[in-house]
């Protein structure tokens, strides 16, 4: 498994496709598809956006993230960068960030690779 | 040559900034001119007063400023033996954005900064620009913030791809992020 993270608009799907020679049917989006989606598929992109939805909807995270690993030992998993700001005010925002923060350690302790895009360009973190 | 320098608010990174522009002028200061292009708009007497104050520290090192927070291509720079600082894109890209009622399209305000700093900086024996990382607070701003935050990233992008350097400054540290350092 690879992780790719860093902050918003930055260039990370992009580049992951161009580095791997991934093409747009293989990515699965966070923002609507579910880890059901992933047979087929190469890149998980957009996490954080899968964890907003499913924090929403209070479903055990832990436990799904850990079936992921398990399904999905070779994929690239992109996730934005959210904890570098303030800490929100309200509670399920700053939970939200703690959630994405622990999950990324969580995924990054497990991959073989993390990188961290910015401005377009990748450095190598593990 | 094209040095880009990111870094979050408070992180030193104009200060760093300034360091690499005054060793790529070398020891050449006398000859060649160094100009420093503020992009800051000005407001009031509060504002006027800071840019007076940063203006007369830069002139001790002997920076020649030029404001120019809109229309960066048209910033009047001698074209021989000259180097800038261009400070800053967050300022830049919000003026060029937001100067008519209606915002400038992602597509549109992108293109034109992109395209001009690259001719500029055809100009220039070298150029250094300072960008801001506000990519990394997760907060969903409104639309027209987050069009602004997404065509300042892909600014970046352009930028970083086309320059020689790129340096993450991250608390007064400079962390390398494409080619060699400079300092």
């Amino acid at each position: 498994m690879k992780l790719v993270l860093g902050g918003y608009a930055q260039g990370k799907c992009d580049y992951v496709k161009q580095k791997y020679d991934i093409s747009e049917n293989e990515v699965c989006h966070g923002e609507t598809e579910d880890f059901e989606c992933m047979p087929g598929k190469k890149v998980y992109d957009k996490l954080h956006l899968w964890l907003k939805r499913k924090m929403k909807q209070g479903d055990d995270i832990p436990a799904l993230i850990e079936t992921f690993l398990k399904e999905n030992p070779s994929c690239i998993v992109i996730c934005d960068e959210v904890g570098n700001g303030i800490v929100p005010i309200a509670d399920d925002e700053r939970a939200y960030r703690e959630q994405v923060g622990r999950t990324l350690c969580r995924i990054a302790n497990q991959a073989e690779s993390v990188e961290r895009v910015i401005c377009g360009i990748a450095q190598k973190i593990k | 040559m094209l040095v880009v320098i990111t870094g979050g608010s408070g992180s030193g990174k104009s200060a760093y900034a300034e360091e690499v522009l005054l060793a790529l002028a070398g020891n050449r200061k006398e000859e060649i001119n160094c100009y420093y292009l503020a992009t800051m708009m000005v407001f009031g007497e509060e504002g006027r007063q800071k840019v007076a104050h940063h203006k007369k520290l830069r002139e001790g090192k002997g920076f020649l400023t030029i404001e120019q927070p809109v229309d960066i291509g048209e910033c009047q720079v001698k074209t021989d033996r000259s180097v800038a600082l261009l400070e800053c894109m967050s300022n830049l890209a919000a003026n060029e954005m937001f100067r008519e009622k209606q915002p400038k399209s992602i597509e549109e305000v992108t293109t034109k900064i992109t395209t001009e700093i690259m001719e500029l900086s055809r100009r220039l024996e070298h150029l250094v620009i300072v960008t801001n990382n506000v990519f990394e607070d997760g907060i969903c701003y409104d639309r027209e913030t987050m069009n602004y935050i997404k065509a300042l990233g892909r600014m970046n992008r352009n930028l970083a791809s086309a320059a020689d350097v790129v340096t993450e400054v991250v608390a007064g540290i400079p962390v390398a992020v494409k080619g060699e350092q400079i300092l």
